[in-house]
């Protein structure tokens, strides 16, 4: 047992690989049709959308810092996509809007954290809140327009691509996973990453620029929260600003169960994606088991402090000195 | 408080503070009537809740490495549910010298639950608060699914002519704190826990109690917030949270620890309830309204870090 | 080509009441900064390092004013802060990972970093520095403070400077390290390359250095060489006594 935590506690990631495994097997036992076809597609295009979601959150902690705005950005692009969708704009164009606007909000949040010095939390609180008001002005609170239908059979949980039978999202995210692997372990960005995340005071004696991490990072976060919209938008077939407010603290819970520590520097992309998918059997589980939606949600915040208190504990401030 | 401690406080808010003028002096040409001094009761009422969020917000934040509590809207909304629906519902009981020991008492112990997992089984903050927002909110709803109840007439003054008690109430117990070594640990601990612990302070204790007292303010807010919206109600509690961290960095209050005080969280308070007033007053959209209530967050807090740049770089 | 690794000190003075001075540090000088804790040598060898500028005159690098920390580290000013734990290592990261951070440019391939380029170079200067490490691949955090801070002087010499500037170099380091920083410093300078060493302890700053600045009340007191460079005159002038 002592054996199996110290194992936990150098390779957090296992933690939440090896609880949606047995999580999976508990469904599996307990719930009759947990495994079926239909129900792992959906659970599987659930945990992509979480996982997409918790892309920019996991470079950001990496960083040593937050992200409150991706759950405004994910509305914000929710909306503005089927708003231009509903105009007649082409995908595409649609597409680089978003995406444009959304780097330059994700921008502003990691110049003014970093070159200020405020903290990322308040930064990011207060332009989500100015960015999904300006959403709601724009569409006068009642979005309308609509998915373009490429985005809706990509994430369609009954979708498929050619003999596979899983929608097109699935994937993508491991095509993407893998070359965010590649790009924190191999690249210059991604070193620097893990490097002014685990010690900014050496960082610029490294020649590292924190302006521009902290830049560049938020952007990508923004980045992929408007990817994140997007699907949603896809999945769900029409736009709502408010789309995103369950993944404010989501993110945060699938990157920290994933074994990333919040101080930054230390945890891995591959930890989110376990972290997501344990998220979602944790959530199909108790719904399956005929809870009500408010004790799944009491029973997910046990579950998130039972998990980081077994893997993700900080260590003693003696050993820090 | 020295006279120079006070000046000191009040420039370190300097923008929250002259935005707070403003904001009331705006407020009171727009709406004469609702900031009359008759009106002054129901004024602090319903501005009560927000500032008691934020006082409670601010000894964990205080305490540094990362300390936040989260918790604190579905804290007050669980309290609120259960003094209201179960309590006074349930049992009968109304008396205030049951009802407010209760409502205390369960802040306590929320913040010791909260500061446990903060100090000693060392999760980060954010995250062991998280888990318990998740709780609380999940209970709150589970109990009281939809609102009910009503409020005992003492309690319901507390948005009336005696709304000022329970900020004031955390203001003197703040203001005793300070008298004690306690408040002087806390503050080092916040600003650097390294050297606080190699002093001899005994960190996570100082940490475990700020959670506490975070808690038991929390508890005495929801007394606030049970008087203003008068019944149990599962989705009021939850929104407080961002709009309390809100306040406290608008007045001040540092992230990083160490720095700020109880009067900025208060400040930045006012600050965001004179905002919603002003805008409601122009009968302006709910969505202008947050605009503005974000631009002005970014806004406040940016010119503060330029202000204490500036005066960095000119020594003074 | 000795002309562009030439580091120029020209009217430098600390504060505005400080008498300004000169000091030319060519290709293969190593220069010794005392003084005692907090009398103006940290801020003159970070002022060298383009940290912040000097409070009159300017520092010089190759022709061109050193006028920030990246663009005297463009020119080949490499700088070695002095605290090891909280300025130089990312604990977080390997042995390898700590050494090629600041220069990762050297390893890359179509975009990405090879692993075998890098290896490569590492390999080198563990040979020239004699780093004792179990794997590259391990956390820095199981080296010793002495075999940590090679790998910090690794990281700096990756980059190929032309000049060194070193803050206390072997605070807290073990003997048998001592002696290796020694030889590789003396090596260094008969390569070619300027040292500027701040060092707490005199008799390394007399043992290692051609001439030895000491500082006294954020000024330059005395220049220190040849036969004058004796243990003596360093303390006379740390304490502002005539010796």
């Amino acid at each position: 047992m002592n054996a199996a935590l110290t194992l936990l506690k150098k390779h957090p990631l296992l933690g939440a690989i090896l609880i949606a495994v047995l999580l999976h097997l508990l469904g599996t036992l307990l719930i009759p049709g947990y495994s079926s076809p239909f129900s792992i597609r959906a659970m599987l295009v659930l945990a992509a959308l979480l996982a997409v979601a918790s892309t920019g959150q996991t470079l950001v902690i990496l960083l040593g810092g937050i992200d409150l705005s991706i759950p405004f950005v994910i509305g914000f692009a929710n909306v503005v996509a089927a708003q231009l969708t509903g105009q007649g704009l082409p995908f595409w164009e649609v597409a680089a809007i978003v995406a444009v606007l959304a780097l330059l909000i994700g921008a502003v949040n990691g110049a003014l954290s970093s070159i200020l010095r405020i903290h990322p939390l308040i930064v990011t609180l207060g332009t989500g809140t100015v960015v999904q008001g300006l959403v709601l002005i724009w569409t006068k609170g009642f979005p309308s327009g609509s998915a373009p239908g490429f985005v809706s059979s990509f994430v369609s949980i009954g979708g498929s691509i050619g003999p596979i039978p899983v929608p097109g999202l699935i994937p993508a995210l491991i095509v993407m996973a893998v070359a965010l692997v590649l790009v924190l372990a191999r690249t210059p960005y991604g070193r620097k990453l893990y490097a002014q995340g685990g010690n900014p005071t050496a960082a610029p004696f490294a020649l590292i620029n924190p302006v521009a991490m902290w830049i560049v990072t938020f952007a990508l976060s923004a980045f992929f929260a408007a990817i994140a919209g997007v699907l949603l938008l896809g999945f769900t077939g029409s736009a709502y600003g408010d789309v995103g407010q369950p993944y404010l603290f989501q993110t945060i819970a699938a990157v920290v169960i994933g074994g990333t520590s919040l101080i930054g520097g230390r945890g891995s992309y591959v930890g989110t994606l376990a972290g997501a998918v344990a998220l979602t059997e944790i959530n199909t589980l108790l719904i399956g088991l005929g809870l009500q939606p408010s004790m799944v949600q009491a029973a997910l915040g046990a579950i998130i402090i039972l998990l980081v208190s077994l893997y993700g504990r900080e260590p003693h401030l003696r050993t820090t000195i | 408080m020295t006279a120079g401690r006070l000046i000191r406080t009040l420039s370190r808010s300097g923008f929250a503070l002259v935005l707070l003028v403003i904001l009331l002096l705006l407020n009171v040409w727009l709406n004469p009537a609702r900031f009359a001094p008759g009106a002054w009761g129901t004024l602090i009422g319903l501005a009560a809740p927000l500032i008691g969020a934020a006082l409670a917000s601010t000894p964990a934040i205080l305490s540094g490495r990362g300390g936040i509590d989260v918790s604190i809207g579905p804290l007050m909304g669980f309290v609120n549910a259960i003094i209201i629906a179960a309590l006074i519902g349930g049992l009968g009981l109304s008396d205030p010298w049951i009802v407010i020991p209760v409502a205390i008492l369960m802040g306590a112990a929320i913040g010791l639950f909260n500061g446990v997992l903060a100090s000693y089984v060392r999760i980060q903050p954010i995250v062991a608060t998280l888990g318990t927002y998740l709780i609380l909110t999940g209970l709150t709803v589970t109990i009281v699914p939809a609102p009910i109840g009503t409020i005992p007439d003492w309690l319901r003054t507390f948005s009336q002519g005696f709304s000022f008690v329970p900020p004031l109430a955390i203001f003197l117990i703040w203001l005793g704190i300070r008298q004690l070594p306690y408040y002087d640990q806390l503050m080092a601990t916040g600003s650097d826990d390294r050297a606080a612990f190699t002093a001899g302070v005994n960190v996570p204790v100082v940490r475990l109690l700020s959670y506490v007292l975070t808690g038991i303010f929390g508890g005495i807010a929801s007394l606030s917030l049970s008087a203003l919206i008068g019944s149990a109600d599962p989705n009021v509690g939850g929104n407080y949270t961002l709009l309390a961290i809100s306040a406290t960095a608008l007045g001040g209050v540092s992230l990083a620890g160490g720095r700020g005080g109880l009067i900025g969280a208060a400040i930045g308070a006012i600050d965001i309830f004179l905002l919603q007033s002003a805008l409601t007053f122009f009968n302006v959209s709910t969505f202008v309204l947050q605009v503005a209530y974000g631009a002005v967050l970014v806004i406040a807090v940016s010119s503060t870090a330029l202000q204490e740049r500036f005066f960095a770089r000119t020594g003074k | 080509m000795a002309d562009a690794a030439t580091l120029k000190v020209e009217g430098v003075a600390l504060t505005a009441a400080a008498p300004p001075f000169d000091e030319t540090i060519a290709p293969g000088d190593v220069i010794g900064l005392a003084g005692l804790d907090g009398h103006g040598q940290d801020l003159f060898l970070e002022c060298l390092a383009g940290l912040h500028p000097p409070a009159t005159g300017r520092v010089v690098m190759g022709g061109k004013p050193v006028t920030s920390f990246r663009n005297a580290a463009a020119s080949g000013i490499a700088y070695l802060p002095r605290d090891r734990r909280t300025m130089g290592i990312f604990p977080n990261m390997s042995v390898i990972d700590n050494f090629g951070i600041a220069s990762m440019r050297k390893d890359l391939r179509t975009g990405f970093i090879s692993m075998k380029s890098r290896r490569a170079r590492y390999e080198r200067l563990k040979e020239q520095l004699s780093i004792v490490a179990q794997s590259p691949d391990l956390p820095i955090t199981g080296l010793s403070g002495g075999n940590q801070q090679k790998v910090l002087l690794a990281r700096l010499l990756a980059r190929d400077p032309k000049v060194l500037l070193l803050n206390d170099p072997t605070r807290g380091v073990d003997i048998a390290t001592r002696r290796v920083l020694y030889r590789v410093f003396r090596e260094l300078a008969n390569e070619g390359l300027s040292l500027v060493v701040l060092s707490s302890e005199i008799e390394e700053a007399i043992g290692l250095c051609d001439r030895v600045l000491v500082f006294r009340d954020q000024h330059m007191s005395a220049r220190l060489t040849g036969a004058d460079k004796t243990a003596d005159r360093v303390i006379a002038a740390m304490f502002g006594r005539a010796a």
